[in-house]
């Protein structure tokens, strides 16, 4: 069998970094190949350099054997390659057909015959069991059907070769499985499936084979029925590491953080909470699982003091800060790890230091009066660097400059800092590498065992399993159920997070 | 900031890169030298007229007039940028140093008293008045969700109206021909220094106030919590920072160094509160030139200042001299800052084709593959 794609000593050089180093991986045609490795190991510019985004400084790639020189993304897309991006790519106001069809649409004399194109969709669609109604609006579906979309979109150009970027990152268990349906179904009808991700336990039940990325050199050719999860985070890491770590049982004391009833409206209007009730003692983990946006956010965001509740009430420490300021909630005892690190965790127009300081900046160990102590200042900017071990250059220097790990570092590091008896960790590991994860999660245990309460939302199940000692579903703003990790496995948390188990859905 | 990017290599070359490559440096040496096209294409001898308008602006009494116009250029760039660095787009100053000017010369004209006490005063009730002016558009954006950039700059003709209308009917001067107030009295004006041909008092409280605000900037709460909010106003929100609140002291501050501004205009130079004068001569948008080219960065704005006074001053005596228009002298001034704009964005373009930073690309919402 020839092979479907064949990089042979791809190397791309960055000013400041060797982002992919003599990478060779070969996938034959009909399989399914994972790429796995860290954040920055180089999947992004392998990817970029098949598209012809960026060039390559040497190496080269061969499609089905012809050497691979596209101009443009449109070019690679003409040869055959399809790719599925993280971040869909759709246009949310027009139908499912009309994104499909969009540049290639059919046309009868000279106009675009959209009967015509909504008959070819689901013609691709049945053929391949994809679920989707081509008349359907965009915007209005779940997230599970627009990479469904997203798909069909590759499959309609005849894509033979598919390119699937993260595609789980999204979804429900119940969905995942869906997908890697729909992935066997198409690796079985003769097409290629080249699938990037981290998670060590898609890659074992989905692949045929692996490449392994790490520091932007390819460590490792695998194949999967021979290799064990052990062996490809040894190799992504360079280490050993150690996967099966459930947080211990801890004792739970003092209620610290008691919302009762709470309602909260979203953008546009809309209950995005509802009568939300929940307890966090001092000492445990509770975590909130749930679907991306099915009221999370706002549920946090209203306890943080960032948006208005509409209802109900939240006490700290038996303090009522319902409606209090944001700085009068920090002062009574919370610490907060947002959810968006970039765009609101951080600023990255300020320096190391500076985004260390914030939310401490009042405090009386770093300013009398209203003058800075500009050495304790810095002595706590570094102390938090070392402690955490945050790679970074002069503590002046922007933080546009540290790596996504570093970043949530910084806001990890700052927080628990505080020593404050409540932590809200939101998404507190998202799109992270392994390494960074397991520093993360050590540091929640920690503050836990230290006896601090710790509210966690989180999309990833696996975090929410193996950390929380409560889990709380959230399901179209109410909180549905509460969950014993002990007692539950991912699919059960899964059914509660689409509602599946309610008689009488109130959508 | 515009601090100077850190030079690589110690060759000579590599520094004299380094400081070409600054925005500041490269917009100067780009506005003058396109300047020098334009004054050529015009049938002039471009060297002569910059000779003529670098004479004018630092020889004789030129010197005093630049330092002179450099207090209210430096001062309402100031003003302008103390808002700016805090995210608050204040685009009313000339409408603080309206309010401000004629509040504070009045104060100087009809208060009896020596000037130790009356010129304090003047200066005192002219920035309160400023503040208050700009408190408007400061509660219109924090109670009513008005933008300030907006109200700030529609008050500006408010201003002008209400003390016009003031002027005209309450306080006019019927011995001259202008629409004007009386004379500041002689004991009421602000002293001038036996330096530099008689430069006002004003410019060193100018320079002062500078140095207060880089201080500030540096060393304290405020001009951090400040930074932050204008770097990114949901950080500054998560972090306990109360921007509403921190939005109207910034427009007071802004106020009232324009009603400062203002009030010395009058009492420090024209002596008496011509109606206009202070809109037409568009001194609170050279000061907002100013703040961007400095980039809000104290130092600099005492250096640009300086610089664009010495442009209008210069550009006065190139007219004379050699025939030049002193509008040259605004183009330049425009130049200035189209290429500082357009340098930033070459910038940008230039990180794009070596390919960003992962951190870059993370900011621009690009996720890790």
């Amino acid at each position: 069998m020839t092979a479907a794609l064949e990089f042979r000593g791809v190397t791309k050089r960055f000013p400041d970094v060797l982002a992919n180093d003599a990478v060779d991986m070969t996938v034959r045609a009909g399989e399914i190949h994972a790429v796995v490795g860290e954040n920055g190991a180089g999947k992004t510019t392998l990817m970029s350099i098949l598209f012809g985004l960026l060039p390559a400084d040497a190496g080269h790639i061969l499609v089905n054997g012809e050497p691979a020189r596209y101009a443009s993304a449109l070019d690679a897309i003409r040869a055959g390659l399809g790719m599925v991006h993280q971040a869909f790519r759709l246009f949310p106001t027009l139908t499912v057909a009309d994104n499909v069809v969009f540049r290639e649409e059919p046309t009868r004399s000279g106009l675009v015959d959209r009967s015509e194109s909504i008959r070819q969709v689901r013609d691709v669609a049945n053929r391949y069991g994809l679920a989707v109604d081509p008349t359907e609006v965009v915007e209005n579906l779940p997230v599970g059907v627009l990479q469904r979309v997203e798909i069909l979109k590759a499959l309609y150009r005849d894509a033979q070769i598919l390119i699937l970027d993260e595609p789980t990152a999204v979804l429900t268990p119940q969905e995942r499985d869906k997908l890697f349906e729909v992935i066997r179904l198409l690796r079985d009808s003769g097409r290629t499936i080249l699938f990037i991700t981290h998670k060590l336990g898609e890659v074992m039940a989905l692949s045929d084979r692996i490449t392994v990325l790490r520091d932007g050199r390819s460590v490792a050719h695998l194949v999967t029925a021979e290799t064990s999860p052990e062996e490809i985070a040894r190799h992504m890491t360079g280490r050993e590491v150690d996967l099966d770590r459930r947080a211990p049982k801890h004792s739970p004391g003092q209620a610290v953080l008691a919302v009762s009833d709470l309602g909260a409206t979203g953008e546009h209007g809309r209950l995005a909470v509802h009568e939300a009730s929940l307890e966090v003692r001092s000492g445990e983990i509770v975590g909130i699982a749930g679907v991306a946006g099915n009221g999370q956010s706002e549920l946090i965001e209203v306890i943080a003091g960032l948006r208005a509740a509409d209802s109900g009430s939240v006490h700290l420490n038996g303090v009522d800060i319902t409606h209090a300021e944001v700085s009068a909630r920090r002062s009574s005892g919370m610490a907060y790890v947002p959810e968006d690190r970039h765009g609101v965790g951080t600023s990255h127009r300020a320096s190391v230091w500076a985004n260390l300081l914030m939310s401490h900046q009042r405090g009386p160990a770093f300013q009398r009066r209203g003058w800075f102590n500009l050495r304790a200042v810095r002595k706590h900017a570094r102390s938090l660097i070392s402690a955490y071990d945050i790679r970074t250059g002069p503590i002046g220097s922007p933080v546009s400059t540290l790596s996504g790990g570093n970043l949530q570092k910084v806001v990890v590091a700052r927080e628990i800092s505080h020593g404050a008896p409540l932590l809200i960790a939101e998404q507190p590991t998202r799109g992270l590498d392994i390494a960074a994860i397991e520093f993360i999660h050590s540091r929640l245990i920690q503050f836990r065992n230290d006896g601090g309460a710790v509210l966690m939302v989180s999309a990833e199940l696996s975090e929410i399993l193996a950390l929380s000692t409560r889990i709380l579903v959230m399901f179209e703003g109410r909180i549905v159920v509460e969950l014993d990790p002990a007692q539950v496995t991912e699919a059960d948390v899964g059914v509660y997070m689409t509602g599946a188990h309610q008689e009488h859905p109130d959508g | 900031m515009a601090d100077a990017q850190p030079i690589q290599g110690r060759g000579v070359a590599a520094r004299v890169e380094a400081v070409l490559s600054h925005p500041v440096v490269f917009s100067l040496v780009f506005a003058f030298a396109l300047g020098w096209v334009i004054v050529y294409l015009t049938g002039n001898d471009p060297g002569f007229a910059y000779r003529e308008m670098y004479d004018g602006a630092i020889t004789g009494s030129g010197l005093r007039n630049t330092l002179g116009r450099a207090v209210p250029i430096v001062g309402m760039a100031l003003a302008v940028s103390v808002a700016f660095r805090a995210g608050v787009i204040n685009l009313g100053g000339e409408g603080q140093m309206v309010m401000g000017g004629l509040a504070g010369s009045l104060v100087a004209i009809y208060t009896p008293g020596p000037g130790e006490i009356v010129i304090p005063l003047a200066m005192i009730v002219g920035g309160l008045t400023g503040a208050l002016w700009a408190m408007l558009p400061a509660f219109g954006q924090t109670r009513l969700r008005l933008p300030i950039l907006i109200t700030s700059l529609l008050l500006n003709y408010v201003a002008r109206a209400v003390t016009g209308y003031l002027v005209r009917f309450h306080f006019l001067d019927d011995s001259v021909t202008l629409t004007s107030t009386q004379q500041v009295p002689q004991t009421a004006r602000m002293p001038r220094l036996p330096v530099f041909g008689g430069v006002s008092l004003s410019l060193v409280l100018v320079i002062l106030a500078v140095a207060v605000a880089w201080v500030v900037y540096r060393r304290t709460v405020a001009g951090y919590e400040t930074q932050m909010a204008g770097f990114n106003g949901r950080f500054a929100r998560y972090g306990g920072i109360q921007v509403e609140r921190q939005t109207v002291g910034v427009m007071v501050v802004a106020g009232a160094i324009g009603g400062v501004i203002g009030t010395h205009m009058i009492i420090g130079d024209a002596y008496r509160f011509i109606d206009g004068e202070l809109v037409v001569s568009g001194l609170a948008w050279t000061g907002l030139l100013v703040a961007l080219l400095a980039a809000n960065y104290p130092p600099m704005i005492l250096v640009a200042g300086l610089l664009f006074s010495g442009l209008q001053i210069g550009g006065l005596a190139m007219q004379r001299n050699a025939d030049v228009s002193w509008r040259l002298a605004q183009v330049l001034q425009a130049l200035v800052i189209v290429a500082v704009a357009s340098r930033l964005a070459f910038d940008l373009f230039r990180r794009r084709r070596r390919g960003p930073t992962s951190g870059e690309l993370e900011s621009a919402g690009v996720g890790e593959v």
